[in-house]
This record gives C-alpha cells, sequence and structure tokens, in this order.
C-alpha cells in the first residue's frame, strides 16, 4: 500500500525543518574556536605550537551581484538540478568501475521523494507551481561532472543543484557552481576537504569522514585502548584522501600506522597485503573502501586466523557486507553518519514512504539527498526564485531536524552532528552513539 | 584640486620605510588630504602610492559588452579582450565589438583569453564549451570529441612561444600549434596532487599552472620537468606558519612576470622569487580579503589582486605599500581607496568607481590603466600620471617624468 503523498508530505512538514528555535544570528557568539569539532589532542601541530592562521572558523560570505536580480515573471517549474553516479558507466575519477551507481541511485530516489513530497503540497507555494528534478548523471571520465554542472546552470536554468557522491566531482562540480553562482547541497560526498575550500555556494548536510574518523579513533584508542593498527585501503581517491583523519588521529595519538597498503579497485585477493599485516602483529587493522573489497578483506583475514579488530568507513556498513561475511565475523566497527534505526517520527515516516514508493528501505544516500532536497525547497521558498537569495538561506541555516535527525551546521555550512558507531552484533549491523559504547566497554 | 574626505585609523609609523614617513604624517594630520588633481594621484605631495581615483565603466546596456558579468580579460596592445558569460568583446581606440554563438563563438560562456605574440590568434577558454581560435575573423573549435582536449571545461589559457596552454578541469593541456599535437598532464605523467587547474600563465621559458587543491605546478620548458609548490603544513585548516611557503593548496591564479610568481588562493596571497617565499592575508597587510579570484602580476614587486571585496593592488612589495578599492558600505555612491603599508591603514580617498559591488572577478593591467571586471560591470582606472612604487620625499626624489 502507498501512502497518500499529501497526508504524509503534511506529517513530514511537521517533523523536519528548521529547528524552529534557532535564530541564525545568534550562532555567531558561539564561534567555534576549534575547526571541525576537533578534540584537543588532534588539533594539527597542536602539541608544539599555535598556527599563524586557522580558516574555516567564519562564515563564507557572498559579496558579488545577483541578490538585485528580480524574479522571472513566468516560470512554468521551479527546476532543481541533480547530479549523481545514477548510470553504469566506467568512471576513471571512481578508479575505473561504476562501483557508486548503487549509491547514486539511492541518492536519486530519495530526492525524488522530497520533490514529490513538496509538490504534493502545492509546489513552489508563491506561485504554485511544480518544482522540476534535472537529472545528470556524473559517473563518466573525471571532469564530466564539470560539463554537466555548466549545463544545468546554463542550459537547464536551474535555481539550485543537489549532488554528488565521488570526492572528485563533488569538488569539480563546487567549482562550476562557483563560477556559475549556482547553490549546492551536498548529500553525499564524506570526504572532509570538500567543505575546506571556502566556496560560498556549498553546503553539505552528511557527516563528513573527518567525524566518523574522530568516533573511530576514540573508540579503538581511547575505549579499546589499542596501540597498533594497520592500514589497507582502496587506491582510489576515496581511499587515499578519508583515512586521512584517522591516520593523522593516529600519529597524534602516538600510534602512528605499523603500515598503510593499498589495493587496486575491484581486487579480489588481499593475500598479499595480508600476509605483511600479520607479520606486524597489529591490535586492529583498518580498511577505507567499498563494501565489496572490504567485506573481502574481513574474510580472508578470518580465513588466515587474523581476528582482530576490522575498522571500516560507512560505506561497509550494508546489508551487502554483512551477506559476505556471515553471520559472526568478529569484532567489526565502522563510522556512520546517522542513526538509520531512529524511531523519530520524521525518520519513520520517511522510512515507509520510500519503502512504498520505491519497493525497499532506504540508506544513507537517500536519506541525506531526501533531507537536502528539502532543505534547498524550504529555502527556495524563502528567498524566491533568485540564486543569490536561496544560497542566503541556506547558509543561514544552523540547525535543521530531518529524517536523519538533528544537523547542525558549522560556520562554513558542513554539518558537524557527532558521528555514529556501527558494530555487527548478533548477525546485524547496530548503530551507537560513542558514549553507549564507553558504557558497554 | 579636490578635497576629500579621509577617515582612516592612523597607527603607528615607526616600521614605515624612510620614504613613507612623511606621506604619513601628512596623510594623517589632517582629516583632509588635499590631491593634486581628479585623474587619481598620490595623496599629497610627498611619498604615496599612484591612486587611480578616475574610473571609466562599461555596461552592456550602452552597447558595446554583450554581457555585465565578466569572467576574463586580456590586453593586447591598446587592444582589451573581454570573455562575458554571454560573449566575447573588444575594446580598441574607444568602440566595441563582439561575438556571440549567432557570429561562431563555439560556447557563450568565455572564461579566458590568450593572445599569441607570435600569430596574433586569440585563443578562448570556453566555460563547459572546450577551446576557440579566434583568428582571420574565424572561429575554430577544439573540444574532448574532436581534439585531445582533456576537458571542456577550460578555466585558464597561455600562449608561449608556439605553444598554448590549457588549464582545464580534469588536467592540463600543451598544444603545439606548428604541428598540432596535443599533450595532456594529469596525475599520471605530473605532480599533481589532483588535476582540477585554474589558471596558467607562461613566460620566460616557465609555465605555471594554479592547480585547485594541488598548489603551483612550474614547468621549464627546456628541462621539461614539472616542479610543485604545496602548502608546507600539509593542513586545509590552517596556515602554520607566515611565509613558509604557499600560503594554501586551494590556488586560483598564477601570473609570473620578472622572475617573481604571484600566486592567489582564497586564503591570501603568496610572492615566491625563487628563493624565499612572502604571504599575506587580510589580517596583516592591506590585502582586502583572502578570497582572490585572480592576480596579475606588473612586476616583481607590484601586483594586482582581484578579490570578493574589491581591488587590492600591492604597489610596492619592499614597503609593503597597498592600496585597495572597494565599497565602504553597500549603499555607498562610489568606492574608496584604501591605502596601507603592513597592517596599517593610512588614508581613504575618494574615487568616481560605481560598479554595483565590489566582487571583482577578472583584472588586467594595460599600459598604466587598470581594468577589472565584475559580476555586474567593467572597470578602468586611467592611469594619469601613473608612476611605479611609492614617489619619494621630495628632498630625496628623482625626477618623475610627467607625475605631477
Amino acid at each position: 500500500m502507498r501512502i497518500a503523498p499529501v497526508a504524509l508530505a503534511a506529517a513530514m512538514a511537521v517533523a523536519a525543518g528548521p529547528v524552529a528555535a534557532e535564530d541564525p544570528g545568534t550562532t555567531a557568539a558561539e564561534k567555534p574556536q576549534v575547526y571541525g569539532d576537533t578534540p584537543e589532542e588532534l588539533v594539527p601541530y597542536g602539541r608544539f605550537t599555535e598556527p599563524y592562521k586557522t580558516f574555516f572558523l567564519e562564515p563564507n560570505e557572498y559579496r558579488g551581484y545577483g541578490r538585485e536580480l528580480a524574479e522571472p515573471k513566468q516560470v512554468d517549474s521551479v527546476r532543481i538540478g541533480f547530479l549523481g553516479p545514477i548510470e553504469s558507466t566506467v568512471s576513471v575519477a571512481t578508479g575505473g568501475a561504476s562501483h557508486e551507481e548503487p549509491l547514486g541511485v539511492m541518492m536519486l530516489h530519495g530526492a525524488e521523494l522530497a520533490i514529490e513530497h513538496a509538490n504534493a503540497r502545492g509546489g513552489y507555494r508563491p506561485r504554485a507551481v511544480p518544482y522540476e528534478l534535472v537529472v545528470r548523471n556524473d559517473n563518466g571520465l573525471w571532469g564530466s561532472s564539470g560539463n554537466e554542472i555548466v549545463d544545468l546552470a546554463y542550459n537547464a536554468k536551474v535555481w539550485a543543484i543537489l549532488g554528488t557522491i565521488d570526492g572528485a566531482n563533488s569538488h569539480i562540480a563546487i567549482r562550476v557552481a562557483l563560477k556559475a553562482e549556482v547553490p549546492m547541497m551536498n548529500t553525499g560526498d564524506t570526504d572532509p576537504t570538500f567543505i575546506e575550500t571556502r566556496i560560498p555556494w556549498v553546503c553539505r548536510n552528511i557527516t563528513d569522514d573527518r567525524q566518523m574518523s574522530y568516533a573511530l579513533a576514540e573508540y579503538v584508542y581511547g575505549t579499546l585502548g589499542f596501540k597498533r593498527v594497520a592500514a589497507l585501503r582502496a587506491n582510489n581517491r576515496y581511499g587515499r584522501i578519508s583515512i586521512d583523519e584517522f591516520r593523522d588521529a593516529s600519529t597524534r595519538l602516538g600510534h602512528p600506522f605499523l603500515a598503510e597498503l593499498n589495493y587496486p579497485l575491484g581486487a579480489t585477493d588481499f593475500s598479499p597485503q595480508l600476509e605483511r599485516i600479520k607479520a606486524l602483529k597489529p591490535d586492529a587493522v583498518i580498511t577505507w573502501g567499498d563494501a565489496a573489497e572490504s567485506a573481502l578483506i574481513l574474510s580472508q583475514m578470518r580465513a588466515m586466523g587474523m581476528n582482530q579488530l576490522f575498522i571500516g568507513s560507512d560505506r561497509m556498513a550494508t546489508a551487502e557486507f554483512l551477506e559476505t561475511v556471515g553471520p559472526d565475523p568478529g569484532p567489526v566497527v565502522a563510522g556512520y553518519p546517522y542513526d538509520p534505526t531512529s524511531t523519530d517520527p520524521a525518520h519513520t515516516a520517511f522510512v515507509k514512504a520510500f519503502a512504498d514508493r520505491f519497493g525497499g528501505p532506504p540508506d544513507a544516500y537517500a536519506a541525506h539527498a531526501y533531507d537536502g532536497m528539502a532543505q534547498l525547497i524550504d529555502a527556495i521558498e524563502k528567498a524566491g526564485l533568485n540564486r543569490a537569495l536561496i544560497r542566503d538561506e541556506l547558509m543561514s541555516v544552523k540547525a535543521w531536524h530531518g529524517v536523519t535527525g538533528e544537523k547542525t551546521y558549522d560556520a562554513v555550512c558542513s554539518n558537524r552532528s557527532p558521528a555514529l558507531l556501527a558494530l555487527i552484533e548478533n548477525g546485524g549491523w547496530v548503530f551507537r552513539h560513542l558514549d553507549e559504547v564507553h558504557g558497554d566497554s | 584640486m579636490t578635497s576629500l574626505n579621509t577617515s582612516r585609523r592612523c597607527k603607528s609609523t615607526r616600521r614605515l620605510p624612510g620614504g613613507l614617513v612623511f606621506a604619513v604624517l601628512v596623510a594623517c594630520l589632517p582629516l583632509t588630504v588635499v590631491v593634486s588633481n581628479a585623474h587619481g594621484e598620490a595623496p599629497g605631495d610627498e611619498a604615496a602610492p599612484f591612486v587611480y581615483t578616475l574610473w571609466e565603466t562599461f555596461y552592456a546596456e550602452e552597447g558595446g559588452l554583450p554581457n555585465d558579468h565578466i569572467f576574463a580579460l586580456r590586453a593586447d596592445g591598446d587592444r582589451l579582450w573581454v570573455g562575458t558569460e554571454n560573449g566575447l568583446a573588444l575594446y580598441h581606440g574607444g568602440t566595441w565589438k563582439s561575438w556571440g554563438e549567432k557570429d561562431g563563438l563555439p560556447w557563450r560562456v568565455v572564461s579566458a583569453i590568450a593572445v599569441s605574440a607570435k600569430t596574433g590568434d586569440v585563443w578562448l577558454g570556453l566555460f563547459g564549451g572546450g577551446l576557440a581560435r579566434f583568428s582571420g575573423g574565424r572561429f575554430d573549435h577544439f573540444n574532448q570529441f574532436n581534439s585531445g582536449l582533456v576537458n571542456d571545461v577550460v578555466y585558464g589559457v597561455a600562449v608561449l612561444d608556439d605553444t598554448v596552454w590549457v588549464a582545464t578541469t580534469a588536467g592540463m593541456n600543451a598544444l603545439n600549434t606548428v604541428t598540432g599535437e596535443w599533450e595532456i598532464y594529469t596525475e599520471k605523467n605530473a605532480p599533481m596532487e589532483e588535476i582540477w587547474c585554474y589558471s596558467v600563465d607562461a613566460a620566460d621559458g616557465k609555465v605555471f599552472a594554479a592547480v585547485w587543491g594541488g598548489g603551483i605546478l612550474e614547468w621549464d620548458v627546456a628541462t621539461r620537468r614539472w616542479n610543485a609548490h604545496r602548502d608546507p603544513d600539509r593542513e586545509m585548516e590552517i596556515d602554520l606558519y607566515r611565509d613558509d611557503g604557499l600560503i594554501h593548496i586551494i590556488t586560483t591564479s598564477a601570473s609570473y612576470v620578472d622572475g617573481v610568481l604571484w600566486a592567489s588562493t582564497y586564503f591570501g596571497l603568496s610572492r615566491y622569487d625563487g628563493r624565499h617565499w612572502r604571504g599575506w592575508m587580510d589580517h596583516d597587510s592591506g590585502l582586502a580579503s583572502n578570497f582572490i579570484n585572480f592576480t596579475v602580476g606588473r612586476s616583481a614587486t607590484s601586483s594586482v589582486n582581484a578579490t570578493d571585496l574589491g581591488l587590492s593592488v600591492l604597489v610596492d612589495f619592499a614597503s609593503d605599500t597597498w592600496v585597495s578599492y572597494r565599497r565602504d558600505a553597500e549603499d555607498a555612491a562610489t568606492w574608496s581607496a584604501h591605502v596601507w603599508t603592513g597592517a596599517d591603514e593610512l588614508a581613504t580617498i575618494a574615487t568616481n568607481l560605481d560598479l554595483p559591488n565590489h566582487f571583482v572577478i577578472a583584472a588586467e593591467i594595460q599600459g598604466d590603466d587598470v581594468w577589472i571586471g565584475t559580476g555586474h560591470g567593467l572597470a578602468r582606472g586611467r592611469g594619469v600620471g601613473y608612476y611605479d612604487g611609492v614617489r619619494p620625499p621630495a628632498s630625496a626624489a628623482e625626477p618623475q617624468g610627467d607625475t605631477p
């Protein structure tokens, strides 16, 4: 049975949106003195000196032209762009495979659902015209995302864009958005450097690898008291960049990696790397890559008698991973951007609506895309059809209660909600806040 | 003679070079600075930088410019090429000519321009449309499908001898215009930590590429070797030490002149003389904002910087003298010029520049004049009586030619 969109949209509208009491102006006085909620002991060079300059503590202002432009007199629809890996093309950017396509399709579904719900509420309310999602694929050669953003900005004339997942494509896309002056909401790229570019047109609502690494580091080195960690990561940009924060945290806590090895995307035999790692006698092994390879690494570790804690990224915390590793894979932990088992009414309504619409449960990419699109629509409703004003509205939100829970934005519009830990218990993933696992341990 | 009010916070002059002390005293003691004429001269008769106070503005509605959103400027002798969001324009002898897609321009958004000194060909970077050569009244189009161009999103173009260098969002190209051979540079064959090239400049046997997330790459034509300049602290969220190297790896443009590299970032400005780095931010200098869209060097000691808070000119490296031009308030009728030495503001001087906002995207030097392009309009600062650096006190001054 499918839930009537109007009724559901009305229910979710009550539960989701900017936090009512939030006054963007009040946050200035609460300016963080440490970027990214970085724990004191993990601040770069923090043991040695104060930096000459710390960035990203102030909002990224847009001081250009555009706010003066009048809203067009005639629009048949309010176009919002979508950019994501949704077609099975070969991507050099992602290492020669289309492994992000399933994530991109889920992201698209989340965005579609948000558009449908907005239209069920009457569309763009000031004019009662429907929202229209203009969908583009970014899963091509490096740089294709740039071409697509140009097309969205100049030909499709979208008012804002949601996307994307791959770190390289996301960086390319936001540089184009900066020049074309189009607001972008990113809901799927966890690369910490994505937001560290000072582009005033960009927001990100998904908890990034910085936050997930901090949670993992505290769990591994604090809660568990481990000291010897070895890494085996994907050799693509995702593996190279996203493990940075955990590696740096390890070093700053006095436990540099015993080794950091990599594997080519699509690899199936990890025994050469695992033999080397096994000889180092680590307390734990960390990987940063996709679910398929992560699962194979873990299976082969266990087959080799390596029973150490296996640490991974959020992309590992999937049903696909569990199918490969079986019900009792030993100790496993991953970072995760939100609680997909939340009983928050907004979340449960979304899960049901998504399943009714698409025939299966949502994942993190779908849920964050839903929230991101809802936030874009909210900004458009408030700002009107003017890209610069939509940008202003987007940047003014400091807290947002969506289907993925409470999102808290920092000065540069990056969500800094604490990451969760995903652990395997009784054959399934469970999601815990760090303080919960402290108690368990 | 024009009397101009100044609003200033005069600070200590103890760090100033001798040549500037008197100028500072002149500027600080009275609340009115007398300038010699309305064209834009020094804020007094003593040591001071040249200040552009006389500006001309150009808008599409006046005819000429095809669009007010300016992306690229390139001086070619007494001609100025202008790349806009909707067409190419040429300003020469006080008249405009423009080209759009209906005239054969392959794509309307012109994001970069370079002129071959050897052939006169004009090379156009097209934002999402590839590369075009404008020669003999004809546009030739190069893109990912019909040439070796690595990507159609082109941010920068430079010509050095027979080679056209192209900075794209997915790597660099070198097109040999004699043989027609394309070379592609990416992370596979160049020290690119990332491949997102934002700008390219070439002169004196060197090519410099500003690579977003990859710092500055230097190509030596003679040795065919790359050299990478990166932020030594290797951290995105901090600059650990001043002057330890490139300020940040998110670079936006490079300009190479008189053996000195100027590199702009969204975190400040860097200068490299081949041995020493120097950095400037908005809290330690007259730089109006750390967010620099573009830099162009006038010389080894002076650069013009397009920031999101106006135009910042480092007039004299030795004395750290700056002039920054911006609107002081949203409703200000005109821009003001702010004269700084180091972090000390010395004077504020009125100008007649009335562009509606000071988010400067492009800048170019043409003789004594300076051009700036914004999201809504183009302007030329007239360098009547222009002089380099700071003018020393009269007692120590060399003859200044036509300087009043």
